[in-house]
C-alpha cells in the first residue's frame, strides 16, 4: 500500500487498484500518474481535482506560471519540481478507468464504487442532473434581476433558479443528493457535466442562459451578460482540461 | 568524486502535502544544511483576484480539505469586517462549535492516524508496518476510538455545516439556517461518549509520552516567541484578542484582528514554494514566532473548561512556561482535544442554541478586512481588499504552516545533526526528522496553496550532486 498520507512506504508498489486524488501541477506530478498507472491494474480518479481539474483549474484564467515567475523569480528550478504550463486533470496523461467527481465526493459513492469493482461488477452510474435529486418545485417566475448567494433568504420549497439565484444543478451531475440546494445554497457544479453534456459538445453557457431564463422570466440576452461578466461561476466546467471524450460511460 | 554529500527523504509520509527534505554535507561528511521543503504550488492568492465576495468563502475553503471549516469562517469574518457586519450572538455560537467540530475531527485525525503510530512502535519498525492500519489490526479497540471521535467531529460539520467536509453554511451575515433542536439534542449525546473517548486518548498519550519523554525532548528545542487567540488569559479559538509572548513568557503585544497584517511579514527563499511569516518590529531571524498547539498553552494561562484546565496546568508544572521542546505540539494537541470536547459540549447545552436569529442582513461596500481565527495548527489570518462592486482586488493569507516554516526546518537540521556524523547515518535519521516535521502537523496545502500530499529526504554533496535518497 503506497499512501504518503498515512503510510510510510516511499515506493510506488504494484497493485490491482489505485485511487487517486488531485490533479497535475507539476512535472513531478506528470511522472508520478504515469508510474501509478504502469503499477496498476484498475486506475480511480477521486474528487474533482483529479477527475475534471476543479477549483485549482481556475488558475487557468491566465498563465500562472508567467505571474509565478515574477513572483518567484528566486525559486531555483533545479531543486523543485517545474510546474506544467496549465492544471491539468490527470485523465489527459493516463487512461482512467472509473471517474467519482465532486468536492467532496460522497462517501457512500466511493464504498459503492470500491464493493462493485471488487465483487466484479459495474458500479451504478449516474447519468442526470441534481434537480433530478432536488425536491424544490419549479414554478417559472417573473423577476427583473438575478441575486447573490447572500442578498436574500430563500424560499425553502421553490427551486433556487426560480427564486433569481445562478444554481448549477441543471448542468451538474446528480449522485451527490443535491445536499447544497436542499440547505438552501447554490450548487456549484463539483460533480461535473452530466452524461448529455459528454456525448455532444454542447454550449453549456446557452444551455444555462435557456434554463435561467425560462425560470425567472429575464430575457436571455439579460441573463447572457449577467453571466458573462462573471466567469468564475463556471470554474469547474469552462477552465478545467477534462476530456469529455475520453470519460464518456466511465463517470459514477 | 567530492566528498559533500546531500541526503533526501522524499515523500515525506504522514504530514498533509507534498513536501521534501535535503541534508547538504560537508567535507567531513558532517551536516552543513538542511530544508524543509514545499514541492507544490497552486497559486490560490492570484486566480481568486477578480471574483465577487458572496463565492469567495466557499470557494477559497478549497485550500485544504482537512481545515477548509476554520478558511471559510476566517474568509466569511474578513468580508464581514469590511461590511462592518455585526452577527448575533447565536451565530457566533455556532461559529464555535463549528470551529470545535473541525479541531475535533482534524486533532483525531492527526494523534491517531499520523503521530500515533511513531509512540506506539519502536524506532526501529518495519516501515511497512509503522501505520494507523497495523494499530488497528493489534488493538481493535484504539481503531473504534479514533472513528467515534472523528465522526463527531464530522457530525458537528454535518448537521451545523450542511457537509462534512467543506461546509458552505456559514455566510457573510450568518449562518443559513438555525440549529434543529432534536439536532442539538442528538450532538449533545455523542458528546458525551465523544469526551469519555478523548479522555482516554488522552491518557493513552500521556503514558506513551512518559515512555519516551527521555529520548523526546533530544528532538529540537527551540526558545521562540509563541502566538494565539486569548480571552481573558483563557484559551479561545474563536472571535477574540491575538498575543504575542516571548521565549521567556512575557507578554509583548496584543492586538485585535484587524491589526494583524501590522505585526507580520513574509519572506520567501529560493528552495521552496512555501513562503516564511515572522513578527515585523523585530525582523527576521529574531522574530521567528511559533503558533499551534503548544502556543496556545503558553500563551494562555487558563482555560475555560474543567479538565482541559487541569491538564494545561499539569503542562506547564511539567514542562515550565513557556515550554519549548518540539514534540510537546503532539501532546499539546490532546489538551486541544479535550478542550474542543467539553467546549462543544458546553456550547450544545444552551438551549439558546437553536434560536432562529442566525442571520442578518449585509450591506456590500469595498475595503480592507481581515479575519482571524484558530485553526488547528495553529492562528490562521485572511486579509482581503475589496472594490466597490464587491470584487476581490487583493488577498493575503498568513498561513499556520508559513509561520512555523522557520521553525521546522531549525528542527529538521538538529535532527540531521544528531544522527550524522563524519559521514556514517545512523538508524532512525528519517523517523527522527518526519516525527519533527509531523509534529507541527504542517499543511504544505494551505502553506502554498497546492493540492495533494506527500515529503521526500534528499542527501547532497557539496556540488549538487544527488547520493541518496530516503
Amino acid at each position: 500500500m503506497y499512501s504518503p498520507t498515512f503510510v510510510d512506504l516511499k515506493e510506488v508498489p504494484n497493485v490491482d487498484l489505485a485511487i487517486v486524488e488531485g490533479g497535475v501541477r507539476t512535472k513531478e506530478d506528470e511522472n508520478l500518474i504515469r508510474e501509478v498507472r504502469a503499477k496498476s491494474r484498475i486506475l480511480v480518479a477521486l474528487g474533482i481535482c483529479a477527475t475534471h481539474g476543479g477549483i485549482t483549474s481556475l488558475g487557468n484564467i491566465f498563465s500562472l506560471r508567467k505571474l509565478l515567475e515574477k513572483e518567484y523569480s528566486l525559486v531555483e528550478k533545479t531543486q523543485l519540481p517545474e510546474l506544467e504550463d496549465l492544471m491539468y486533470s490527470i485523465c489527459n496523461f493516463v487512461d482512467v478507468d472509473y471517474y467519482i467527481p465532486g468536492c467532496p465526493p460522497m462517501p457512500f459513492l466511493i464504498v459503492h464504487t470500491l464493493k462493485s469493482i471488487v465483487s466484479g461488477k459495474q458500479p451504478l452510474r449516474h447519468q442526470s442532473v441534481v434537480c433530478t435529486e432536488c425536491h424544490r418545485k419549479i414554478i417559472p417566475a417573473k423577476l427583473d434581476r438575478l441575486y447573490g448567494i447572500y442578498e436574500k433568504e430563500s424560499d425553502p420549497q421553490l427551486c433556487l433558479v426560480s427564486q433569481g439565484f445562478v444554481c448549477l444543478g441543471s448542468l451538474t451531475r446528480e449522485g451527490c443528493g443535491a445536499p447544497c440546494p436542499r440547505a438552501g445554497f447554490t450548487c456549484f457544479g463539483c460533480r461535473g457535466p452530466p452524461d448529455s453534456m459528454m456525448y455532444r459538445s454542447r454550449d453549456m453557457y446557452a444551455f444555462l442562459i435557456r434554463v435561467i431564463a425560462s425560470r425567472t422570466g429575464i430575457a436571455p440576452e439579460t441573463v447572457k451578460e449577467e453571466l458573462y461578466r462573471n466567469p468564475f461561476i463556471f470554474h469547474t466546467f469552462i477552465f478545467s482540461k477534462f476530456e469529455r471524450s475520453k470519460a464518456r460511460e466511465k463517470v459514477i | 568524486m567530492s566528498s559533500k554529500r546531500e541526503i533526501t527523504i522524499s515523500p515525506t509520509t504522514r504530514i498533509e502535502g507534498h513536501g521534501k527534505v535535503t541534508i547538504t554535507l560537508d567535507e567531513a561528511g558532517n551536516v552543513s544544511n538542511a530544508y524543509f521543503y514545499a514541492t507544490e504550488i497552486r497559486g490560490f492568492d492570484y486566480f481568486l483576484r477578480g471574483m465577487e465576495a458572496d463565492r469567495l468563502p466557499f470557494i477559497i475553503s478549497r485550500i485544504c480539505g482537512v481545515c477548509s471549516t476554520a478558511h471559510i469562517i476566517a474568509s466569511v469574518e474578513a468580508i464581514e469586517s469590511i461590511y462592518h457586519t455585526e452577527i448575533t450572538e447565536t451565530a457566533r455560537k455556532l461559529r464555535e462549535l463549528l470551529l470545535m467540530g473541525q479541531t475535533i475531527s482534524n486533532h483525531s485525525l492527526v494523534i491517531y492516524f499520523l503521530t500515533l503510530p511513531d509512540f506506539y512502535f519502536p524506532i526501529e519498525e518495519d516501515p511497512s508496518k509503522r501505520n494507523i492500519f497495523q494499530i488497528m489490526r493489534e488493538r481493535p479497540d484504539i481503531g473504534r476510538k479514533a472513528i467515534t471521535l472523528r465522526s463527531f467531529g464530522a457530525r458537528i460539520l454535518d448537521v451545523i455545516g450542511k457537509r462534512e467536509v467543506h461546509i458552505f453554511s456559514v455566510i457573510p451575515g450568518g449562518l443559513i439556517s438555525p440549529l434543529q433542536e432534536r439536532e442539538r439534542v442528538g450532538l449533545l449525546q455523542e458528546a458525551e461518549n465523544a469526551l469519555a473517548v478523548a479522555k482516554e486518548a488522552l491518557t493513552l498519550g500521556k503514558e506513551l509520552f512518559e515512555k519516551n519523554w527521555n529520548d523526546f525532548k533530544k528532538a529540537g528545542d527551540y526558545k521562540t516567541y509563541y502566538m494565539a487567540l486569548t480571552r481573558n488569559d483563557a484559551l479561545e479559538f474563536y472571535n477574540s484578542k491575538i498575543r504575542v509572548i516571548n521565549p521567556e513568557g512575557t507578554t509583548t503585544s496584543e492586538f485585535a484582528a484587524q491589526d494583524y497584517m501590522e505585526f507580520l511579514e513574509e519572506k520567501r527563499y529560493a528552495w521552496t514554494y512555501a513562503k516564511f511569516a515572522y513578527l515585523k518590529a523585530l525582523g527576521w531571524p529574531e522574530g521567528i514566532v511559533q503558533v499551534g498547539s503548544t502556543a496556545r498553552m503558553n500563551v494562555n494561562a487558563t482555560a475555560t473548561t474543567e479538565i482541559a484546565n487541569r491538564e494545561l496546568q499539569e503542562f506547564k508544572k511539567k514542562f515550565g512556561s513557556p515550554a519549548h521542546a518540539t514534540l510537546l505540539f503532539d501532546y499539546a494537541r490532546l489538551i486541544d482535544l479535550i478542550y474542543a470536547c467539553e467546549k462543544a459540549q458546553e456550547l450544545l447545552t444552551d438551549k439558546n442554541l437553536t434560536r432562529t436569529d442566525t442571520r442578518v442582513k449585509v450591506e456590500p461596500k469595498g475595503g480592507i478586512g481581515v479575519g482571524v481565527v484558530e485553526a488547528p495548527r495553529g492562528t490562521l489570518a485572511h486579509e482581503y481588499t475589496l472594490t466597490e462592486e464587491g470584487k476581490l482586488e487583493q488577498m493575503k493569507l498568513v498561513i499556520p504552516t508559513q509561520i512555523n516554516n522557520e521553525a521546522i526546518n531549525l528542527n529538521v537540521k538538529d535532527a540531521a545533526t544528531e544522527f550524522i556524523h563524519n559521514g556514517e547515518i545512523k538508524p532512525g535519521l528519517l523517523n527522527r526528522i518526519e516525527m519533527v516535521i509531523r509534529a507541527y502537523d504542517p499543511c504544505i496545502k494551505c502553506a502554498t496553496r497546492q493540492a495533494n500530499g506527500r515529503v521526500q529526504v534528499e542527501i547532497r554533496n557539496s556540488r549538487g550532486k544527488l547520493l541518496k535518497t530516503l
